[in-house]
């Protein structure tokens, strides 16, 4: 029955159909819900009552002038700093995994699985690691002699338990994060390295010209995963302290979702997801800036 | 070939770790709703009283089969086959039938009285008192109006809408045998004396009180039930609507939360107060590691599900202060109600009143009876009753002071974590008050 119409129309009628189904539940899950939340972010709804009244920009001013909203944000800086160093860890791995070493594939699945791992098993599981008394952690602190460090609280001092907190991220990405370098090198061609060793170049400048500057697209994917990741951090926390000890490890998604389900005003929570979106837009926009400045068109 | 398997795998995994991150997620919340709210997960199940004919003159007289939407679907085709058969030997034209709720029953009965079709007897959900007389009937021709215990917590313009199913108080739960083991001969019945028996098990190298105090609800009682016990105002948590500073060191949140600080300091409560487990900390209860709780009385059952021989396991009421007459809280769960338009509305009544009076269902759910005074024939609430404590019952919360709490977003366990690890607590107090005097403001109360 095709066969009449034109191979432009055949080939148009392909093609919506084909991308019909996608589309719909992209809109029906995403865009919907977003044109939602701009709407909620408007209101005062209390997220159960059939009114929802209009406020303006109630919402977006009341958080602009309750400046210790954003305070959290520095709480963030530690899971930035562990963002840094897992991806510096991928990258290594990444190289040594992607060289001719037996059983790397073995090494390459060990390195991979926290990540398949569910987050908030991960949470309860570092739960008993961390635990102060009880905690695993402290235990092998204490065998192996440390035993002044044994007594550390892990998730209950101030200054430490974000540190601890985003470890669990890197011990939980870095194989994520690796996966996708070892992707970018084997697309390096080798006539490259061919080249430069036939130049006389070493393993770190070999490291250092070639294979560095070539995955720089993929080094700004996943720095781009680090900061939203940071950013938005809310299940281990959420699982492991509650955002204590007395709000050290809140982070700004558990007050949005507080502000939401604890406190019932989800407009000033969608108010607040809103910002987030442009504070992400933003420091991202940074980091592009920051990291194109050499230009390499 | 091997690369084809390697991918292949991956993809696998990718999929496998995407579903178990969706079903992982909704774990979480499930579970943080079970152990969050174990008092309201622990309800009960309704009954109809006959209004009319006294309970001496039999029932034979009155005929009907009501329907009964019940939360514990866990006693559906047990326990409640057996109050049925024990209902009929008094009523037995009254044809009862049970229907189970899902998870959420507060939704559900929701939405059956939107959609005008309410069983017989249910329970009342989160609705204001002034929607009662909209769907329910007027319990008061059932003659326990001045028998039972919360009659003006879901009442309107003086009429008698629910009747409680079971109340539940707060104290210290212990075990008995780490109080021997320390030389503890009698419960402390001052706060000095519990101070000095919380030495004596600190000395013996067991954890006098465990706080839980990381995951913060367990600090309930301290911030809810205490303060408003040491004001010895029922409705002390509403006052807070008149002041511009509801904290201060001296009335009964300072003092509340001070008593939880001092048992900190003086290294009473866990060794890392930041780094606690609950389920673990209900085994350690049970085994004698840790000595006390200071939670409801929902707890006891589960001390002794976690291994304690019942009659290791005791409860008393906390002595807040040095008075030496102990007092405490007595908060309602789930209130019966019967729908106004029931067919057989008498059958319904006659169901409820039963249910209080004689079903003994409150000791099945570990309460305490609805019936003012009723001694308890748990051993555990028996031991409570008899130190002489006096039962304060609490009002419903006035919606202002929620609404204001919200909008401060004034979570008071949390401003117990906050008061009690701080160095200057007077701190914590004035960030708290500045919040509310400003919420209130803002709404203009």
């Amino acid at each position: 029955m095709f066969g009449t119409l034109s191979y432009n129309k055949q080939k148009n009628i392909i093609i919506v159909s084909f991308l019909l189904i996608p589309l719909i539940l992209l809109g029906t899950f995403t865009y919907y819900p977003a044109i939602k939340l701009i709407y909620y972010s408007f209101t005062n709804w209390d997220g159960y009552s059939p009114e929802k009244p209009w406020v303006g920009l109630a919402n977006y001013r009341e958080v602009f002038s309750t400046p210790d909203i954003f305070l959290v944000f520095k709480h963030n800086f530690a899971y930035f700093v562990m963002g840094i160093i897992q991806n510096i860890v991928a990258i290594y791995f990444a190289v040594v995994l992607n060289s001719k070493l037996r059983g790397k594939n073995a090494f390459r699945i060990m390195l991979f699985l926290p990540y398949i791992m569910n987050g908030v098993a991960v949470a309860f599981m570092f739960g008993y690691v961390f635990d102060t008394t009880n905690g695993s952690l402290n235990m092998l602190l204490n065998s192996i002699g440390l035993s002044g460090l044994s007594e550390t609280s892990w998730l209950g001092t101030e200054g430490l338990v974000n540190y601890s907190l985003a470890s669990i991220g890197f011990w939980r990405f870095m194989g994520y994060n690796m996966v996708i370098y070892i992707a970018s090198l084997q697309a390096i061609p080798r006539d490259i390295y061919e080249a430069a060793k036939i130049d006389g170049a070493g393993t770190f400048q070999t490291l250092w010209r070639i294979t560095l500057p070539n995955m720089k697209a993929v080094i700004q994917l996943n720095l781009f995963l680090t900061v939203t990741g940071a950013l938005e951090v809310f299940d281990l926390p959420f699982v492991l302290t509650k955002g204590g000890p007395a709000g050290a490890s809140q982070t700004y998604v558990m007050r949005v979702v507080d502000t939401a389900f604890a406190y019932n005003n989800y407009g000033l929570a969608s108010a607040m997801s809103i910002i987030l979106l442009f504070f992400v837009v933003f420091v991202l926009l940074i980091q592009q800036l920051v990291l194109n400045r050499g230009g390499d068109k | 070939m091997k690369t084809k398997l390697f991918s292949l795998c991956f993809v696998i995994i990718l999929i496998l770790s995407v579903s178990l991150t969706g079903c992982g997620s909704s774990n979480n919340n499930n579970n943080a709703e079970t152990t969050e709210k174990p008092a309201a997960n622990a309800t009960t199940e309704p009954a109809a009283g006959d209004a009319t004919a006294e309970p001496a003159a039999g029932g034979a007289d009155i005929s009907g089969k009501i329907t009964f939407l019940t939360n514990r679907t866990d006693m559906i085709g047990k326990e409640y086959d057996e109050y049925v058969k024990r209902f009929n030997e008094k009523y037995p034209n009254i044809q009862v039938e049970f229907e189970a709720s899902q998870t959420d029953y507060n939704q559900q009965a929701k939405v059956r009285m939107a959609s005008g079709e309410l069983p017989d007897v249910m329970f009342i959900p989160t609705i204001p008192n002034s929607d009662l007389p909209k769907y329910f009937a007027s319990l008061d021709d059932l003659g326990l109006t001045d028998q039972i215990t919360f009659k003006d917590f879901r009442s309107h313009e003086g009429q008698l809408y629910g009747i409680t199913t079971g109340n539940s108080t707060s104290g210290i739960v212990y075990n008995k045998k780490a109080f021997a083991d320390a030389g503890i001969t009698e419960v402390p019945k001052t706060w000095d004396e519990f101070l000095a028996a919380c030495e004596k098990l600190k000395a013996k190298g067991i954890v006098p009180l465990a706080s839980n105090f990381k995951d913060k609800w367990p600090l309930g009682s301290w911030a809810y039930d205490t303060p408003r016990l040491i004001e010895g105002k029922a409705d002390f948590p509403n006052e807070k609507l008149n002041t511009e500073t509801p904290f201060t060191m001296d009335n009964g949140y300072g003092k509340s939360f001070s008593l939880l600080r001092e048992l900190n300091e003086k290294g009473y409560l866990e060794k890392d107060i930041n780094s606690t487990n609950w389920e673990q900390s209900k085994k350690d209860i049970a085994s004698g590691k840790f000595a006390m709780y200071y939670l409801g009385n929902w707890v006891i059952n589960q001390v002794i599900g976690a291994g304690a021989p019942a009659d290791n396991v005791g409860f008393f009421p906390l002595p807040y202060d040095n008075s030496g007459t102990p007092t405490a809280t007595l908060s309602p769960d789930f209130f019966y109600a019967v729908s106004k338009d029931s067919k057989s509305l008498d059958a319904a009544k006659a169901f409820v009143k039963w249910m209080i009076e004689e079903s003994g269902y409150e000791d099945f759910a570990g309460f305490i009876s609805p019936i003012k005074g009723k001694e308890s024939t748990l051993a555990q609430l028996k031991e409570f009753q008899s130190t002489g404590v006096e039962l304060v019952e609490g009002t419903v919360d006035d919606p202002k002071v929620t609404e204001i709490s919200n909008k401060a977003q004034l979570d008071l366990p949390a401003v117990v974590q906050e008061f009690v690890l701080a160095k200057d607590p007077q701190s914590v107090i004035d960030k708290w008050n500045k919040s509310w005097a400003k919420a209130k403001k803002d709404l203009g109360y």
